[in-house]
């Protein structure tokens, strides 16, 4: 199996705080990955190094056997990493159609000045997307008044526009009610399987976790605690007792 | 696969409506240019050259309101590039740039070369803006502070006037003709709208255009899916001070004559204003707010001596809490 991403021994300090901590991590290409881990372990600081948000402070990351480290991020951006925010990273005054629609203007060869030319495939991939993730009937609304939910699933149609390679989804579950969430989840799966993308998952919920059934890592204080399966993870005395024992 | 605009259904209004809409905005544009097109025909000299210098005014707001109000820059020098756009102009046409004489020293050289220079010193300063990531409040120091160094500058220096300005600016000509009486100027300054609205409007239409309100929404989330965040600021500054030099410029001609105040921290606070009230994400609701004002300042300072600048003040707090879009800008924007 082709190896999609590596970090060797990352590390990111914030002043005293070790953050992220050698995080040694390799992911497959096609794979499907969850990361767990109690709040403040660094997770979210972990995808911002991946990301180019922050620079590392020593270690580091190959994409596609490139080295990425430190790169800016719309670089990393275009070499094909896509990124859901924890906070929901939409454009809140723009509509639902228009948001799925700023990443397709990448793709645009004519002059960014001139008007799309109207008979583009491009609305029927914006179309199929916003069927995918349930919100054509909301095309026309201004994304700031969506439920929270619906955000998250926008943001999710907006990384899959751009076809990334490799997916890092922050707490995509965030928020959401128990059934939103099992459908959050299936569309992960969805996605994974239908289009073949690696995607990474932070997720807190244990639920969706097992909802997943993919292989998952435990992060702890900034360093890999444990790597496995639901089961062996689930069975782990140690990460009960990190983690799913205080769990929401 | 190619879709016949007939075929498509439901989602596809939202395509009309975002990035191909065609706003209501448009009847207003048109309901309004030919009331201004009518206009000289129905007043006398004195309220031509008014509404004249009011649509001057109107063209700088305007291009406020691009960098403002869609690229989400909140600038507090603006009239810097209002300014410089009246002097380089003014020099050019006196024949006081060594080297600018002939061809290069016509109404038509001066509005080029004031256009392209000031819109590439925008480049220069936008470079240092934006990649140097400067953001809200941090932004609005460093331009305010370009302001104020711009004005001293323009105070001190004797050879472009000093604290006095420049005097005897000679009309603007074409081929011969020249724009002397009001109404050839106010035809010129009409005309020099409808391109810059039309400009505009096209530019925040336009892929770009979503791109920038994009940016302006959510940086990080734009620069996710590969756009250069900077980059978009910089040509968007460009070309916001390239009109912003058009009417200055234009100012110079309408009222020959130019002084330190053009390029100030004074006038780049009013064109904030302007444009706050009259609705900063709407192009044509930023124009009226310029005429609003301005009519209501002249109005109220005749009317109540001192006490209009208090009165403003409240109008202004008032309008802003009731109309946080702009008073112009709620029935503007579809
Ligand atoms: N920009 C930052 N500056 C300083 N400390 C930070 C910054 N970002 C995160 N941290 C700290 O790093 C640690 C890990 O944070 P984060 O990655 O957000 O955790 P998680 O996503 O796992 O909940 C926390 O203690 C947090 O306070
Ligand atoms: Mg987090």
């Amino acid at each position: 199996m082709t190896i999609i991403l590596k970090t060797e021994r990352l590390t990111k300090k914030f002043g005293g705080l070790t953050a992220v901590d050698h995080v040694n991590m390799t992911l497959s290409k096609g794979e499907l990955r969850c990361i767990i881990g109690p709040n403040g372990c660094g997770k979210s600081t972990l995808f911002n190094l991946i990301t180019g948000t922050y620079k590392p402070t020593s270690g580091r990351i190959a994409f596609k056997s490139k080295d990425i480290t430190g790169k800016p991020v719309h670089i990393i951006g275009r070499m094909g990493i896509g990124r859901k925010f924890q906070v929901p990273g939409i454009f809140n005054q723009l509509t639902v159609y228009d948001n799925i629609r700023v990443p397709f203007f990448r793709d645009q060869r004519r002059s960014l000045f001139l008007k799309p030319r109207k008979d583009s495939d491009i609305h029927q991939k914006i179309t199929a997307l916003l069927q995918k993730i349930n919100l054509d009937d909301k095309a026309c609304l201004p994304a700031i008044h969506l439920a929270h939910g619906e955000k998250q699933w926008l943001e999710i149609g907006m990384v899959l526009a751009r076809r990334p390679q490799l997916m890092l989804l922050d707490e995509p579950t965030a928020g959401m009610t128990a059934a939103e969430t099992r459908k959050t989840a299936q569309l992960i799966r969805n996605i994974s399987r239908e289009e073949k993308m690696t995607i990474l998952v932070i997720e807190h919920d244990i639920g969706f976790v097992r909802e997943i059934a993919s292989r998952i890592t435990v992060l702890y204080k900034g360093a890999v605690f444990k790597e496995g399966s639901y089961e062996t993870i689930q069975s782990d005395e140690a990460v009960r007792k990190i983690y799913l024992g205080k769990s929401r | 696969m190619k879709s016949d605009i007939s075929t498509i259904k439901s989602t596809d209004i939202s395509m009309q409506r975002s990035v191909f809409w065609q706003p209501r905005p448009a009847w207003i544009a048109m309901g309004l240019a030919a009331i201004l097109v009518l206009f000289p025909m129905t007043q006398n000299d004195y309220w031509i050259v008014q509404l004249t210098q009011l649509m001057v005014y109107g063209i700088f707001a305007m291009s406020l309101s691009l960098v403002w109000g869609y690229g989400g820059i909140l600038c507090f020098g603006h009239a810097v590039y209002f300014g410089m756009g009246a002097y380089i102009y003014t020099l050019i046409v006196k024949g006081m740039i060594p080297g600018f004489s002939g061809i290069l020293a016509t109404s038509i050289a001066g509005l080029l070369t004031a256009v392209l220079c000031v819109s590439l010193f925008a480049v220069v300063v936008g470079y240092f803006l934006f990649y140097g990531r400067l953001k809200g409040p941090y932004l609005g120091i460093v331009t305010l502070a370009i302001a104020v160094i711009a004005e001293r500058i323009a105070v001190d220096w004797y050879y472009i006037g000093g604290y006095n300005g420049l005097f005897s600016i000679p009309p603007f000509s074409v081929a011969g003709y020249e724009f002397i009486t009001p109404i050839a100027l106010f035809y010129f300054v009409l005309a020099s709208s409808a391109i810059a609205y039309l400009l505009l409007t096209h530019i925040v239409q336009s892929p770009f255009g979503a791109i920038l309100r994009a940016i302006r929404d959510n940086e990080a989330r734009a620069e996710s899916f590969g756009y250069n965040s900077a980059q978009h600021k910089i040509i968007t500054f460009a070309i916001g001070a390239a009109v912003a030099a058009l009417s200055g410029a234009l100012f110079a001609i309408v009222t020959e004559f130019v002084s330190p105040t053009l390029i100030g921290f004074g006038l780049s606070t009013e064109v904030l204003i302007w444009v706050a009230l009259g609705g900063k994400e709407v192009i044509l609701a930023s124009f009226l707010g310029a005429l609003l004002v301005r009519t209501l300042e002249t109005y109220l300072s005749e009317l109540m001596a001192y006490y209009w600048i208090l009165f403003l003040g409240v109008f202004f707090v008032a309008a802003v809490i009731l109309f946080p879009k702009g008073i112009f800008g709620r029935w503007l924007s579809d």
